[in-house]
């Protein structure tokens, strides 16, 4: 499916926002196999077992992360923390993450995760990924999973991304795609999977 | 999943944002069986997708992907 297809003709942005609040503030935890599916275990054991149980990204985009120590980053859409923590370690106590998801719930989470962790170097803010409450070059990379295909404009979070970027950042995200061909509509109308 | 992006959209609007150096680092197909995983699917829309979805796509509904860019180094400032 493409943004000009069916799906964004049958949802309203501010109804694809409610319906992934409300199903995100009501996740209490999701499977172990899915973390366990997607970091190692020497990972793993360097989580708190509330992030892990809280992981619910689609890959591991930190394998992949050339993360320098001292960068200031961005964990966009940070959940249970799980990503979080183990950047905050690579980044070590010279540099920072900043975890910004827009529910309070999920921040809580993170903050609990990196105090378990023994990370001073977290700090959790609250906001949207379409208008990042960050100034213009502030941080030094982005990370991401799974989140950017939740944003009803994902140019937007992109383009904010960009914004709160310093000239020669990175950015490394995890997300889903799909292919050209779209699922029925009785599937990209239903709540569960805008949310999932 | 139904808000998802094709891969050449996603690209094309990581390009249109500022970003170079665009690479796609790791890609995985995602099923039903996987999307089972996530609390986000309810028991009625895992049926609803095996119903609905011919079943020679139910194992790649759609396509994790890792992504790496950089932003261009041109300060406009």
């Amino acid at each position: 499916m493409t943004e000009t297809g069916v799906a964004r003709d049958l949802m309203h942005s501010a109804e694809i926002k409610q319906i992934v609040r409300s199903a995100y503030a009501a996740v209490d935890s999701s499977s172990e196999r899915l973390a366990g599916k997607l970091y190692s275990p020497q990972e793993l054991a360097q989580v708190p077992q509330s992030a892990i149980e809280g992981a619910l990204g689609v890959g591991n985009h930190l394998r992949h992360a050339q993360i320098d120590a001292g960068e200031t980053l961005l964990d966009l859409g940070c959940g249970a923390g799980i990503d979080t923590v183990l950047a905050a370690q690579r980044t070590g106590p010279a540099g920072h993450v900043i975890a910004l998801d827009f529910l309070s719930e999920m921040l809580e989470r993170t903050k609990t995760a990196a105090a378990e962790a023994g990370l001073a170097n977290v700090d959790a803010l609250e906001g949207d990924i379409e208008a990042i409450p960050l100034a213009d070059g502030s941080v030094d990379h982005v990370i991401s999973n799974g989140v950017i295909n939740l944003a009803p404009r994902k140019a937007r979070v992109l383009a904010e991304c960009a914004r709160v970027l310093r000239p020669g950042g990175k950015l490394t995200v995890a997300d889903l795609t799909v292919a050209e061909e779209e699922l029925p509509p009785e599937i990209l109308t239903h709540p569960a999977t805008w949310a999932g | 999943m139904a808000g998802a992006l094709t891969e050449r959209d996603f690209v094309t609007k990581l390009e249109r944002a500022g970003f170079t150096e665009i690479k796609i680092l790791e890609r995985t197909p995602m099923g039903i069986d996987d999307c089972a995983l996530y609390p986000l699917f309810t028991p009625d829309v895992l049926d609803l997708m095996r119903t609905l979805i011919p079943p020679q796509r139910q194992q790649t509904i759609g396509t994790a992907i890792v992504v790496r860019a950089h932003l261009d180094r041109h300060d406009p400032a």
